[in-house]
């Protein structure tokens, strides 16, 4: 009986030793994730802030993120950028990183929050498989950028409800009180995840944007892809700027936001603020659910056979062939969009137009790649 | 592209991750939890993946909130059982109904879906008005594993019936559709399902319940209303957060399960919260396990590309066999879990279907995958529905629910194939159509019950002349 006891308190220990050495080595790498990989501002940048100067209760949290301001010499319009607001579509935050690091605003003013939910990028889904970072290649050496998740981390909002009714009375999974594009307009004392997205509609309130647009990418599966999605008060011009895009050989296409579907940025900040709000969406196997080995490659490349028999049979909304959806064209495609439609705001609003140069552009990312553009590491 | 080229080297991987977990439990005889980690392990290595620890431990946090949800469900199940509330609502319910036991049937098997319309858990239903039900099952003579097979066939049909259908919601949410107007759909694809598949299960067992010392002991009269408390506590909670949901602060179905168990020792027969909390885990350990195990499992597929490969096989088969591979990868695929099931395959299969009665088509699909709860090896509705009813084989439960499982294969391929009619005939005719509709749903399925009443009775009567 007592060697009984004995060889069950002994089985113990080792097993709780075992489980103590599994969570202190992984987490190291879990811990990791929590580190900013740095974002450098480039020489348009003339003001950091924090998102908490528009909503003080996200101070010290790990939701309260960098707003970077690029202001012209003279007055004009104010644009304001979102990307990573799913921390999983890394185009979306590419892009605005590229902003802050080369764009120059001549006149007007261009606002850019590129970790819009700062939390989602220190962790990545269970049962996805991700890679937690992924490197892109620069003359200066490589620069690592960690790939995130959908919604905010656990660690900063827990437990989710079992249904989620957002403040709009829409019903949702329990897991999207963590999706900040479910939680316009948000509330100063809801859950954290909606406390963020009040602070981003304040922020819309005090800076008055012309326009607002939300940086996403989308399964390549997903019926809303390759697209502008415009509040209708911002139709036109997302019609015209995709007419545009289509003479320059980019093919985009333009929706409107629903009206029963609540929460989300591009319905939400066009009903609740003077802004025209517009939703951009690129195609990204690597958050599709019928994409093979999950992996950097796949991030970087975009390129998955499952997903080039899907396109054969007709089952995908944009072609998808062996050269896949390098994140570079994503890249591009965002920032090409970008650009078309400040251009048409601006030749409509000839007295307040936002001009700014050094923007990259798809033909030149296709050329040199990311890292021809992205600072080299400090 | 060739088939070979498209689907290998990821089949090889799934086959050894399947070939591992196999051989580890029936040559090796390890827990399922244990060979699930070891076709893991399996499976990345020979992915090339290495021995990838990160992915292993985020693996085990894919189903943190079911194991907490299951934790604190089983306490709070032990907690009534042990105070006395389980028998004693029993008690009242078959007393109400003794010379019915049919229309007892039918109403008890609605009773333990309750649980599982308002949390959207069928595993919740199982162990709160599954467990009520099971003792008034049980005292209408019926064996353990058809009580069993009774409690988890509502427990995943209360899950998909609203006001709450998180598969819906899942699938609804990866096409951008919002949780609207479902109700209507959901309530005729499940109620009489659920009717149907419970006399099928228990119909011919069931018999009158004759003297008072069969029906099951109450404790009412020693501690009176003051033993409903825990009951009414956790429905309380969960009632508010759902009625206010920005008023009342979010608990989540754990800390609402906590809750009732904490006050249980204090209203009705005491009992060691602690002694009765240690069996309770003791008891829920091994499906805890499975659930670690299962999350790795998948985490691994995910990474190594052996999920992708299964979803466009299934997804990428020709048009006349689209049908059929939804009931079968579904139900399957929710062996791992009915909302992984909803998600991964539940969305690509709706993309397909778009443009074909959605609001119902999305209702099916949500049916096919609420039949994961009875696939091995977590079966979550099967294994709890076996504990609940001592029954400690938890495959005789499942046997008992193939029909019936069949049946709501059959339900979903119909409400599939004749989508575009159903939502025609449910939300654009004319409301006296629509009317004659569901009427006739109702009468059909209150003569059905009403008629199996009589067929009883006369049996028993010419029994007993």
């Amino acid at each position: 009986m007592a060697i009984r006891a004995a060889r069950s308190w002994i089985s113990g220990i080792v097993f709780l030793g075992g489980v103590a050495v599994v969570v202190s080595v992984s987490a190291v790498a879990f811990r990791d994730m929590h580190r900013d990989r740095p974002i450098y501002p480039g020489p348009g940048v003339t003001r950091v802030g924090m998102l908490s100067a528009y909503l003080g209760d996200l101070a010290g949290t790990g939701l309260d993120t960098e707003v970077y301001y690029l202001e012209g010499q003279t007055p004009g319009a104010t644009v304001l950028v979102l990307g990573g607001t799913h921390p999983n579509e890394p185009a979306a935050f590419l892009a605005a990183v590229l902003l802050v690091e080369n764009a120059v605003v001549e006149r007007g003013r261009l606002i850019v929050v590129p970790r819009a939910n700062r939390s989602g990028f220190t962790c990545t889904d269970p049962g996805e498989g991700h890679p937690q970072v992924y490197e892109i290649p620069t003359p200066g050496g490589p620069r690592e950028f960690t790939f995130g998740s959908r919604a905010t981390n656990p660690v900063h909002q827990w437990p989710d409800p079992v249904v989620y009714v957002n403040r709009l009375g829409q019903q949702l999974t329990g897991s999207e009180v963590r999706n900040l594009n479910r939680s316009y307009p948000g509330s100063p004392t809801g859950y954290p995840t909606e406390q963020l997205g009040h602070a981003i509609t304040e922020l819309i309130r005090a800076e008055s944007p012309a326009l607002s647009i939300d940086l996403h990418e989308a399964s390549p599966e997903y019926p809303v892809i390759n697209a502008i999605v415009a509040h209708p008060r911002a139709l036109g011009l997302a019609v015209e700027a995709a007419m545009l895009l289509e003479l320059d050989g980019m093919n985009i296409s333009v929706e409107v936001s629903p009206v029963g579907l609540r929460g989300l940025s591009h319905r939400e900040w066009g009903d609740n603020t003077d802004t025209l709000a517009l939703l951009l969406e690129t195609s990204n196997p690597a958050q599709g659910r019928l994409r093979g080995r999950t992996d950097a490659a796949l991030v970087l490349t975009g390129q998955d056979k499952f997903y080039v028999r899907a396109g054969e049979r007709n089952a995908l909304y944009v072609r998808f062939t062996d050269r896949g959806w390098p994140l570079e064209e994503r890249v591009g495609r965002h920032l090409q969009a970008l650009v078309s439609l400040v251009e048409v705001y601006s030749a409509q609003h000839r007295q307040t137009p936002l001009v700014m140069q050094g923007v990259p552009q798809l033909r030149e990312l296709r050329r040199d790649g990311l890292g021809a553009v992205l600072q080299p590491p400090r | 592209m060739g088939l070979l080229n498209v689907f290998f080297p990821e089949a090889w991987v799934f086959i050894a991750m399947v070939g591992t977990f196999l051989l580890t439990v029936f040559l090796l005889r390890q827990p399922v939890a244990v060979s699930l980690l070891a076709g893991a392990v399996v499976g990345a290595a020979i992915a090339g993946a290495g021995f990838p620890l990160r992915h292993f431990v985020e693996g085990t946090f894919v189903y943190l909130d079911t194991i907490l949800i299951i934790s604190c469900a089983m306490l709070f199940m032990r907690g009534i059982q042990a105070s006395g509330l389980l028998e004693t609502v029993a008690h009242h319910l078959v007393r109400t109904f003794r010379n019915w036991p049919t229309v007892l049937l039918a109403v008890m098997t609605v009773f333990a879906m309750s649980a599982g319309m308002v949390t959207g858990s069928s595993t919740a239903a199982v162990l709160t008005t599954g467990a009520i039900a099971a003792q008034v099952f049980a005292s209408m003579g019926l064996g353990k594993a058809r009580v069993g097979a009774l409690i988890a066939m509502a427990g995943l049909l209360g899950m998909i019936a609203p006001p709450v259908n998180i598969p819906v919601m899942i699938i609804g949410g990866g096409v951008d559709m919002p949780y609207e107007g479902f109700n209507l759909p959901l309530l005729l694809l499940t109620v009489p399902t659920a009717i149907l598949a419970s006399l099928w299960i228990g119909w011919r067992g069931i018999r009158r319940v004759g003297a008072e010392s069969q029906l099951p002991p109450s404790v009412h009269g020693a501690y009176g209303w003051r033993l409903y408390l825990p009951l009414l506590l956790f429905v309380g909670l969960v009632v508010a957060e759902r009625s206010f949901p920005t008023a009342f602060p979010s608990l989540g179905l754990p800390i609402a399960f906590l809750a009732a168990y904490l006050i249980a020792p204090l209203c009705g027969r005491r009992f060691n919260p602690l002694k009765t909390a240690r069996q309770a885990v003791h008891d829920a350990l091994p499906i805890l396990g499975i659930l670690a195990g299962v999350g790795m499992f998948i985490q691994i597929m995910t990474l190594t590309g052996a999920r992708g490969m299964i979803v466009e096989a299934f997804a990428g088969l020709p048009r006349s066999l689209f049908y059929g591979s939804i009931a079968v990868s579904m139900p399957l695929f929710g062996a791992v879990s009915a909302f992984g099931s909803a998600s991964i395959l539940g969305v690509p299969f709706l993309l397909n279907l778009l443009g074909s009665g959605v609001i119902v088509t999305a209702s099916a699909l949500s049916l096919f995958a609420s039949l994961g709860d009875l696939v091995p090896p977590t079966a979550l509705a099967g294994l709890f529905a076996a504990q609940v009813v001592g029954e400690k084989n938890y495959v005789r439960v499942l046997a008992r629910c193939a029909i019936p499982a069949l049946f709501v294969i059959a339900v979903a391929v119909a409400s599939l194939m004749g989508a575009p009619t159903l939502e025609r005939l449910l939300f654009r005719s004319a409301a006296p159509s629509r009317g004659l509709f569901l009427g006739g749903v109702a009468l059909g399925l209150a003569g059905a019950v009403l008629g199996l009443e009589w067929a009883k009775r006369r049996r028993g009567s010419r029994e007993g002349a």
